[in-house]
């Protein structure tokens, strides 16, 4: 072994160093200023949907709750009215509660709601001071309105929302 | 047991006795065929096709009548096409399959029909997870319709039959079980098909809508969610509840019940009951449940529970611990231990009774049952005698139903001694006025209110009526308080059970006497020693009180008065009542939801009821508080448990004697199969596991002698001019504590409305919806008159229970109030 | 008035017909009596039945629902019933009916305008084979109308008006 043998080896390192500093695309980023966009079939936290009118898509079936493998998801239900209407149709969730902690991404609640109601979104930033806090209501996991008279509960006009779940369509192939 | 007949179920040799259709005999071969519209209870009428299956039957030879055999075995012949299971009757040598390929091609067509115009809504149906339509579409669907989803119903989603029950007209697939029950069980057919084909719908034109009080029993037969309860609306998902048995408190039936709970953020955050479903006891209620057993269990819960036990305190109830209540009272019933009385009431389990009733013994009190009835003494001699079952009542027997009108005091006897007039049975109904129970009845006698004992005496004379009484194989004589208080039953249930052990029908199984008590364990009050007084105020006055399971401030003027004229109160119960406020203790008691027990039905049968929801506050069973309270008395009782307690009196009563919790918890098989995974057979009533209850053996069956005292006639009441009989009756849904609590009964309850003959009114110059200002012996009330041209002249009939306080026959003055009232 | 007062002759005589225990069965010229004047069974004359028969209200409200003969509503001068059951419709009863009440400008159910005809659709007339087809019912009793256009139909109900004046 000669005495330049380390210098050498060194430099080789360094070379490596240099090339990937030039040649390689940066893959870290500064989190949490800057954030990497997750992939479109990530599982985050959930959302619950709204139609475009502003209703809430969520009509309290519980099939959710009843397909979490960990227990995770609580839903009451209660009755509708054009006067105080929520959803379409006559029922809707009073109650809907996921427990953040319990809850395991696995997207089974998603996959058995017959509305889309709840979807699994792209926040993963969940953080807790304490265990009542993991608990998700439904006014914190509802979508955002992009104006006042789209908030739920509202006055509709009669006999327009009367079903709850979407029709059925004719197969069209 | 009739005659059996052997036959093939796919492949399988079965007997079933003859008669049976096919769907039941595969039943009880453990074959399941899928079917909507039958109904093990209900007669077969083939509407809704599912059943379809290959039958093939053997081929005689039309010369000799013998079989033909064809490579030594019967030759089979196939109808070209497939029969229904369920209005084909099993015969010798038949051959069945239900899974061939033929079999399974017409199932699947008929599922695809039923659901071409289902609005296939389970997401937000309260029958969705306990749907057959669901399980047979999983099953036997075949996945894809043909059919074009434009072309389906679309209706009003939501029809109110009633204020009770809600149709779904799309979900409806008009099998008809609802009207079928309604016709050929209840016998009210209040529900009918309007319209035909596709636009079939059911409806209920009556006044009020759906006027029957089975109608929750027909959202359990539904085998779709087209008829859904008001109470259970949108309540939970069936597969989020947990059941347990229990018995309803409602009536001295003594159903079997099954309480569905579940946590609800409505509730803050509390495990509650969310509804209660009728459990399958064919010797109690069969498969079925009245609406106020169904209904009127609400008062369970709500703001009024007592939670903390209480003592006045410088005039105002104040909360305080558990040993300084008890210690305040029974310091207060030691130093007037020669005046102290145990008021308690049928609402209690044995348990409770017991405890309160050693506790009266061993401290020197009186024990006192709160009630307008008398004759518990004698149903313990004469009472129905073990293994009755009306059930099994039929043609060579007689029931007699007097003083009591059983479709608004007990339900489901009235259910079951209609179907037993329908099987044959020869059923007199005795009462002053109609009832509903007269259009099945084989002979109606309608007596004066007063004449109950003259009319049981007429019985001896030779007539048609005690002909069939006599000579019946086997007789029952329901009694009850129509017109009469304790003292009036007292003499009528003398009467009874003389005639029945006159005429030999004591001592055996369907065979004895049967009182219609006001609550649910009078029985076993009598049973355990209690006694109702003819003169409850005099038996209270200046005494130290312990009431529990009662409300006799509020339910009666006088008794208020009686009790303000004591030593001391201390009232145990589970809600704040008028009492609970005037008391100087007040002990918070468990609901029969959250504690176990025991009841004894007015059959004799002494049933488990078991905890389903966690107890409210610092709330302790009936039977824990009076052990509590005892050993500050210096009385040693149990209290750990009520199966300790139950040991202690089933050792000490003697016709309990020997029986345990275990023997109680007891089951057989029962026919039909109900509750298990095939919802789609016998509907949503829960299969019995948690116990069928032992009746209880009357002394005349043990072989002891029976006697009865003399039959003493007291004077009838004579009212003067201007004056009236005022008689009570009962009223199913009415102002009681058990029943205002249900916010969607109010409209059954209705207005307090007492009947007179028109001409009586008419002597008053009273009209029909006019008010009425009533007075007798201290009370003051007005109540709207109803007429009723069935009771006899010179009478007003007052309900119970609904704000006017009469507990026996009394003299009333009556006087129509200026302002007339809106006739209605 | 209840019926029972009105046509006490007519009851007691229909009543004669059936024994006692199955009086029930006089249900049907019961119906056809009370329907008699005003060309439908009013609220009153279905509980008024249901008293006489000692039967239920919705018993007989089933009845008048089930048979196209019995009516509950007032219509006008005549029903135009056209079957649209599963044959009928093979044979374009639906678009018939469509047609008709779109030339009428009315709905199905409703009455013309001068109280002429009433548009009904109905289950099976027993004349499949014939459709499209409808019954009329009105002052001169029921006809069968068979293989029927919209014109053809549209000549009729002038007939009919013409008949009126």
């Amino acid at each position: 072994m000669g005495v330049f043998d380390p210098i050498i080896e060194l430099t080789k390192g360094l070379g490596e160093t240099l090339r990937s500093f030039l040649m390689e695309p940066t893959v870290t980023v500064s989190y949490p200023e800057e954030k990497r966009p997750v992939r479109p079939r990530f599982r985050g936290r959930h959302v619950l949907k709204r139609y475009d009118n502003g209703l809430e898509k969520c009509i309290g079936c519980s099939l959710c709750a009843a397909a979490c493998p960990a227990d995770a998801i609580f839903v009451e239900a209660s009755e509708n009215t054009d006067e105080k209407r929520f959803s379409p149709g006559e029922r809707y969730a009073s109650t809907y509660e996921i427990n953040m902690l319990r809850c395991i991404y696995c997207g089974f609640c998603e996959d058995a709601c017959p509305t889309e109601a709840i979807v699994l979104g792209d926040n993963y930033e969940l953080s807790f001071l304490n265990r009542r806090d993991a608990i998700y209501s439904k006014d914190m996991l509802l979508e955002p309105v992009s104006s006042e008279n789209m908030l739920t509960p509202r006055k509709v006009e009669a006999g327009v929302f009367t079903r709850s779940v979407p029709e059925m369509q004719n197969p069209t192939d | 047991m009739s005659k059996q007949v052997t036959l093939t179920i796919n492949g399988k040799q079965v007997t079933a006795p003859e008669g049976l259709t096919v769907a039941d005999a595969a039943k009880l071969a453990g074959v399941d065929i899928p079917v909507f519209c039958h109904h093990p209870k209900l007669e077969p009428v083939g509407m809704c096709r599912m059943c379809l299956v290959e039958i093939g039957r053997p081929v005689f030879d039309r010369a000799t009548g013998q079989p033909v055999m064809e490579n030594g075995q019967p030759k089979i012949q196939f109808m070209p096409k497939l029969e229904t299971a369920c209005t084909n009757r099993v015969s010798e040598g038949m051959v069945v399959l239900t899974q061939s390929e033929k079999a399974n091609d017409g199932q699947r067509g008929t599922v695809e029909f039923l659901l071409t115009s289902h609005p296939l809504d389970c997401p937000i149906c309260d029958k969705g997870g306990e749907c057959p339509l669901q399980n047979l579409t999983m099953e036997h669907g075949s996945g894809k319709s043909r059919f074009n989803y434009d072309e389906k119903q679309h209706l009003e989603k939501m029809v109110p039959l009633g204020e009770l029950i809600y149709l779904d007209r799309e979900r409806c697939i008009q099998c008809a079980r609802c009207i079928r029950f309604q016709d050929e069980v209840a016998g009210e057919a209040v529900l009918g098909f309007d319209e035909r084909g596709r636009h079939t719908q059911i409806i209920s034109i009556s006044e009020p809508g759906f006027d029957s009080v089975f109608s929750g029993n027909t959202t359990d037969i539904c085998p779709v969610g087209a008829l859904t309860t008001v109470d259970f609306r949108f309540g939970a998902r069936p597969w989020e509840l947990k059941a347990e048995a229990s018995i309803c408190s409602q009536c001295p039936v003594g159903c079997n019940t099954t309480l569905n709970t579940r946590r609800e953020a409505k509730a803050g955050g509390e495990i509650v009951v969310k509804r209660v479903m009728p459990r399958q006891n064919e010797e109690v209620n069969e498969i079925w449940l009245c609406d106020k057993g169904r209904f009127a269990y609400h008062y369970t819960e709500g703001k009024e529970r007592l939670t903390k036990p209480m003592v006045r305190k410088d005039e105002k109830l104040a909360r305080a611990s558990w040993d300084n209540a008890t210690k305040t009272a029974a310091e207060n019933f030691v130093a007037n231990k020669k005046d102290f009385v145990v008021l308690a009431s049928g609402r209690l389990s044995n348990e409770d009774l017991f405890n309160l009733k050693s506790l009266a013994d061993t401290a020197g009190g009186e024990a006192i049952l709160y009630s307008d009835m008398d004759g518990g003494e004698l149903t313990q001699l004469v009472g129905v005698g073990a293994g009755t079952n009306l059930g099994t009542m039929g043609k060579g027997d007689a029931i007699l139903v007097i003083a009591s009108d059983l479709y608004e005091e007990a339900p489901i006897w009235w259910l079951r001694v209609k179907q037993a007039a329908d099987r044959g049975a020869t059923v007199i109904v005795a009462n002053p006025r109609a009832t509903k129970l007269d259009r099945f009845a084989t002979y109606t006698i309608r007596y004066s209110y007063g004449d109950e004992l003259k009319t049981i005496n007429d019985f001896e004379k030779k007539s048609k009526i005690s002909d069939a009484f006599t000579k019946a194989k086997n007789a029952v004589i329901f009694y009850g308080n129509e017109g009469l208080g304790v003292t009036g039953t007292s003499v009528l249930s003398s009467a009874c059970a003389n005639l029945l052990k006159e005429t030999g029908h004591t001592g055996s199984a369907n065979n004895g006497l049967i009182g219609v008590w006001q609550r649910a364990n009078d029985q076993g009050a009598f049973e355990i020693g209690f006694r109702p007084v003819a003169d409850l105020e005099k038996a209270l006055k200046n005494k130290a009180v312990y009431i529990v399971g009662a409300d006799p401030v509020g339910d009666d003027p006088n008794l208020a008065k009686a009790l303000k004229n004591v030593k001391f109160v201390a009232v145990q119960d589970i809600r704040e009542t008028a009492t609970t406020e005037i008391a100087d203790v007040v002990f918070p008691a468990q609901a029969f939801t959250e504690r176990d027990g025991t009841l004894i039905s007015g059959e004799r049968r002494v049933q488990r009821f078991y905890a389903a929801v966690p107890a409210v506050g610092d709330s302790k069973p009936d039977y824990a508080i009076t052990a509590m309270l005892a050993k500050q008395m210096g009385v040693i009782l149990q209290g750990t448990s009520a199966s300790v307690v139950f040991d202690i009196l089933a050792n000490s009563v003697e016709a309990l004697n020997e029986l345990t919790y275990d023997a109680l918890a007891q089951v057989k098989e029962q026919w039909p199969l109900v509750g298990r995974n095939d919802v789609y057979y016998g509907g949503t009533t829960y299969d019995n596991t948690k116990g069928l209850g032992v009746q209880l053996i009357p002394l005349a069956q043990a072989g002891g002698a029976v006697k009865i005292s003399k039959v003493r006639k007291e004077a009838a009441l004579r009212p003067k001019d201007k004056e009236l009989l005022a008689v009570p009756s009962n009223k199913l849904y009415d102002l009681g504590v058990t029943v205002q609590t249900a916010e969607f009964l109010e409209q059954r309850i209705g207005e307090t409305s007492v009947a007179m003959h028109p001409t009586t009114a008419k002597k008053f110059e009273a009209a029909e919806g006019q008010v009425v200002k009533l007075s007798f012996d201290g009370v003051q009330a007005e109540a709207v008159v109803k007429f009723d041209e069935t009771i006899g002249t010179g009478v007003v009939r007052i309900p119970r229970s609904m704000g006017i306080a009469i507990r026996e026959p009394v003299v009333a003055k009556v006087q129509v109030k200026a302002a007339a009232g809106k006739a209605k | 008035m209840s019926l029972e007062k009105k046509y006490a002759k007519e009851v007691k005589q229909i009543l004669a017909k059936y024994p006692p225990e199955h009086k029930r069965s006089a249900v049907m010229p019961l119906l056809y009596l009370a329907q008699r004047e005003e060309g439908y069974v009013n609220k009153e004359s279905m509980k008024d039945i249901a008293k006489i028969l000692d039967i239920t209200e919705t018993e007989v409200a089933s009845i008048v629902g089930f048979y196209s003969l019995y009516h509950d509503e007032k219509a006008g001068k005549y029903r135009m019933q056209v079957c649209t059951d599963l044959p009928c419709a093979l044979r374009g009863a639906d678009e018939f009916l469509d047609k008709l009440c779109g030339n009428l400008g009315i709905k199905v159910g409703e009455t013309t305008e001068d109280g002429l005809v009433t548009v009904e659709a109905v289950m099976c007339l027993a004349a499949c084979d014939r459709a499209p087809m409808f019954q009329t019912q009105g002052p001169d009793g029921i006809k069968y109308h068979e293989y029927m256009t919209l014109d053809r139909t549209m000549e009729l109900i002038e007939a009919l008006k013409g008949g009126k004046e």
